[in-house]
């Protein structure tokens, strides 16, 4: 190369290091790692101080929990990808139980169509959230706000309040049979999170996704229907509200108006910790499924080492806080930073 | 005119006819009749706010025409539509790189479409993508080790974007090519081959529009060279005719429209002094101002005209050298330093950096004086409208009431406003950048009374603008910056057009530095 050109990539010449130590920076240099790095520290770091957090038991819980939370990141995720928010799915994956509970109960729906029909439904509102982003631009934090209000509300409306019990054991049998030792609903999250992560990583949809969120325009300008890869978000995001919502009577054998909420909260944490950027354009799948195990980790970690119920929340927000912290230390000093 | 008599016979890729386009009250750009020839590398030069880029978007489709024809290739070219312009044949590299930080250079080279070659419909074959966009690489003469197709955007550096941006407009094999400055971010050998390049597709039969401030490289370069000043095609001239004085004397216009030049006050006490100053992209300069002096920058686009002026003003961190602001030392760590110290700093964007468009002009005039007019932190309506009125009639800023939006106010009225909020807060040093962009014509006459009057009761100004008729109507001196640096402040008496011109387009080409790239990158700020 000349000495006066000035197109040479700052790091020129990464075959004479060696490679454990281009490895290594590799490693460093990508958000996912550490956060993986973080899973297996945490897991290892509580499993030797509590003996009941390898047991099997619990680690079926963890892989229930991990349907609810997890899938609803993987949602999540795709949204704030486009530089946009859901601030609906706890809330809608709330009210999906219920529609499904409803119909199947009071309506005497087969159980398969009243799950067929709640996930129409949910898919129709992320279209809504879709349309009124993409053609009205109403910002996504106001419409998905607006969702989850309503939707909280309707699952009130709809219950009175109170609980909707004898459900259709098919919603049982979903949530708690196991295939070996794993419970179903751990598959769903490992299903979505592969779904997600063949569809960003190796179809031309998934990588418009991306140069959507990274750069508005350059897409716009290269012809990438923007608009339609922005909806198709919101309604991948909110289907899998759906899914969770069904997973989640099932695996308490009655639908309960008052869950859910709050849990679009801890979706945004596991995708911010697993190395989304808010501002859209970057993150993987493995950064997210990771932020979501690391969260359940500490959540079910803090119970085993039987911390108080009530300093749990601090140190679940501390331990975030840390993870934050490292994260942009981490970018600073390896160049991919983000903001 | 001589190039197009010579060939009236000649294959014609683009016909302009009756194309203009207005901003507001101010016609941008106006041009009756322009055919662009086959074969032809075509030289694009004005001054800044020539028109230039307007026309560049226009052919682009960035920018919606107001009305006029373009026909490429006999075909009509349908206005301001990306697409429309690309179907037709015309690509366009402009300075600021539409490219996708987050993405490979592979992905970028091919957003939004599929390669070539590959036959899978959905899924992304990474394969045929990588070997695609290395051979739009290699068509450019790159190879695969310069530019590694799989790394990210954001982690090259601006000049290897700005390649990136020229294979992926080759790469669309462009009947029309229309580079804007695009070697100001490159080092010479990648200039040279960007030149190659534009010669290359001319030899093919295509047509490059080629913009650029370096007038020794247009001419070089070009077959023709076409000269815009205030939107108006005002020479088509010859590269033999193109001598660097007569395509100054074209951009400037013959006439210099003059003010009375004014002997700056001598006697009085120098307000600001300026030493070894350097910041991102600046310096060191070393500058003088008195009190009720009004001092001119001048320089061509990123030669740090406004970085001087954002330095001095603390919104942009220094990195060495000294200030003094009445003989005191002045070190600001931010805005607020320079607003304490008795600076106010009227920013060029006013949409931007200056004003809550939908908000008052009553609340956004008394932004700078909040403090002084409460009391004890208290405000009320009745003293805030009465003190509203009185800045914005000070400067004469004509509305209905104060408490309409400033948005709906005129540019000039919504830039007399800021000047009045700023007279409001009783600086000693007023610092301008750009104080008259998109203002029409009589609405200037009157913010340069209102600079004028700032110079008459004491206030030291520094004017940084782009158009030299603005600088030499109202200043004492100018300070004509290249490259970061003052190269020769002037005095009024002995400035004129083209000696400011020639010192800020400087000499050689090699001595360029990175603060030029760095501030293309940021899009920005010249």
């Amino acid at each position: 190369m000349s000495a006066q050109s000035t197109l040479a990539p700052e790091e020129a010449a990464p075959k004479s290091r060696p490679a454990a130590a281009t490895l290594a920076r590799k490693l460093a240099a990508s958000p996912e790692a550490g956060v993986i790095i973080a899973c297996v520290l945490v897991f290892v770091g509580i499993a030797a101080n509590a003996d009941t957090y390898t047991a099997v038991g619990n680690l079926q819980v963890m892989g229930r929990d991990l349907a609810q939370v997890g899938i609803l990141a993987i949602g999540e995720s795709l949204v704030i990808l486009t530089g946009g928010i859901d601030l609906s799915v706890g809330a809608l994956a709330g009210l999906a139980g219920i529609l499904a509970a409803w119909m199947n109960v009071n309506e005497g729906m087969p159980a398969p169509l009243a799950i067929l029909l709640t996930l129409v439904i949910t898919a129709c509102v992320g279209l809504w959230h879709g349309i009124m982003v993409t053609r009205l631009n109403v910002p996504p934090f106001v419409i998905t706000l607006v969702t989850y209000t309503v939707a909280q509300g309707m699952a009130l409306a709809i219950t009175s309040g109170s609980p909707i019990n004898n459900l259709d054991p098919m919603f049982s049998n979903l949530s708690q049979y196991y295939i070996g030792q794993i419970p179903v609903p751990a598959l769903f999250f490992v299903g979505a999170a592969a779904v997600a992560w063949f569809v960003l990583e190796r179809t031309y949809v998934g990588r418009q996704i991306y140069a959507v969120g990274g750069n508005k325009e350059a897409a716009r300008l290269a012809g990438i229907p923007t608009a339609r890869r922005i909806t198709s978000t919101y309604i991948a995001s909110a289907v899998l509200a759906g899914v969770v919502g069904i997973l989640v009577i099932g695996r308490m054998n009655v639908a309960d108006p008052s869950v859910g909420a709050g849990w679009e909260l801890t979706a945004i944490a596991a995708a911010v910790v697993g190395g989304m950027s808010l501002s859209g354009g970057e993150g993987r799948i493995a950064g997210i499924a990771a932020g979501a195990i690391l969260l359940e980790f500490i959540t079910n970690g803090l119970l085993a080492l039987k911390v108080s119920p009530y300093d749990q929340q601090v140190v679940q927000g501390a331990v975030l806080g840390v993870a934050i912290l490292l994260d942009r230390v981490r970018a600073r000093y390896f160049g991919r930073s983000r903001s | 005119m001589t190039a197009t008599e010579n060939a009236p016979s000649r294959a014609i890729t683009a016909r302009l006819r009756g194309v203009h386009k207005s901003y507001g009250p101010v016609r941008v750009l106006d041009l009756p009749e322009l055919d662009l020839y086959a074969g032809q590398v075509i030289g694009v030069v004005g001054e800044n706010g020539a028109g230039k880029s307007t026309l560049m978007g226009t052919l682009a489709g960035s920018v919606h025409r107001d009305g006029g024809e373009i026909l490429v290739d006999g075909r009509p070219l349908v206005a301001g539509s990306t697409e429309a312009a690309a179907q037709l044949g015309i690509a366009m590299v402009s300075q600021e790189f539409p490219l996708v930080g987050q993405l490979s250079v592979a992905e970028n080279l091919l957003l939004g479409r599929r390669p070539r070659k590959s036959k899978r419909r959905l899924l992304v074959d990474r394969a045929a993508q990588r070997a695609e966009a290395e051979a739009m690489l290699a068509e450019i003469g790159l190879s695969a080790r310069t530019i590694p197709v799989s790394r990210e955007v954001r982690t090259l550096p601006v000049p290897t974007r700005q390649m990136i941006e020229i294979a992926k407009a080759w790469g669309r094999e462009p009947k029309l090519l229309i580079l804007d400055e695009p070697t100001s971010s490159l080092g010479p050998v990648e200039a040279e081959m960007v030149l190659g390049l534009a010669r290359q597709l001319a030899e093919r039969g295509g047509t490059v529009l080629f913009i650029g401030h370096r007038l020794d490289e247009v001419r070089d370069i070009s077959d023709r060279v076409l000269v815009l000043r205030n939107g108006k095609l005002v020479a088509d001239l010859e590269p033999a005719e193109a001598t660097e004085e007569r395509l100054i004397r074209e951009m400037v216009g013959g006439e210099v429209a003059q003010g009375e030049p004014k002997a700056p006050p001598a006697t009085s006490p120098v307000l600001l002094r300026v030493e070894g100053l350097t910041a991102d992209g600046l310096g060191p300069v070393d500058l003088e101002v008195r009190e009720g002096e009004i001092l001119g920058v001048a320089g061509l686009m990123g030669s740090g005209r406004s970085r001087l002026v954002h330095t001095i003003a603390g919104a942009q961190p220094s990195t060495g050298g000294r200030m003094l602001l009445g003989g005191e030392s002045y070190h600001p760590r931010g805005a607020g330093d320079g607003v304490a110290a008795g600076i106010a700093l009227i920013p060029e964007d006013r949409k931007e950096q200056s004003l809550v468009l939908f908000a008052s002009i009553r609340s956004n005039v008394l932004v700078s004086v909040l403090k002084r007019i409460s009391t004890r932190g208290l405000l009320g309506p009745g003293r805030e409208r009465a003190e509203a009125r009185k800045i914005a009639e000070n400067v004469n800023v004509r509305m209905q009431s104060v408490e309409q939006p400033i948005g709906s106010l005129s540019g000039g009225n919504q830039q007399r406003a800021i000047f009045g909020r700023a007279f409001a807060a009783e600086p000693r040093l007023l610092l301008l950048d750009e104080p008259t962009r998109g203002v029409d014509v009589g609405a200037k006459a009157e913010i340069y009374k209102l600079i004028d009057r700032a110079a008459e009761q004491g206030m030291a100004v520094v004017a940084a603008s782009s158009e030299l008729e603005e600088l030499l109507w109202i200043c004492h001196r100018i300070a004509v910056m290249n490259h970061g640096r003052v190269v020769t402040v002037i005095d009024r008496a002995d400035a004129t057009k083209e000696r400011i011109m020639t010192a800020a387009a400087g000499t050689s080409a090699l001595e360029r530095k990175t603060p030029d790239q760095e501030e293309l990158t940021n899009g920005a700020t010249a």
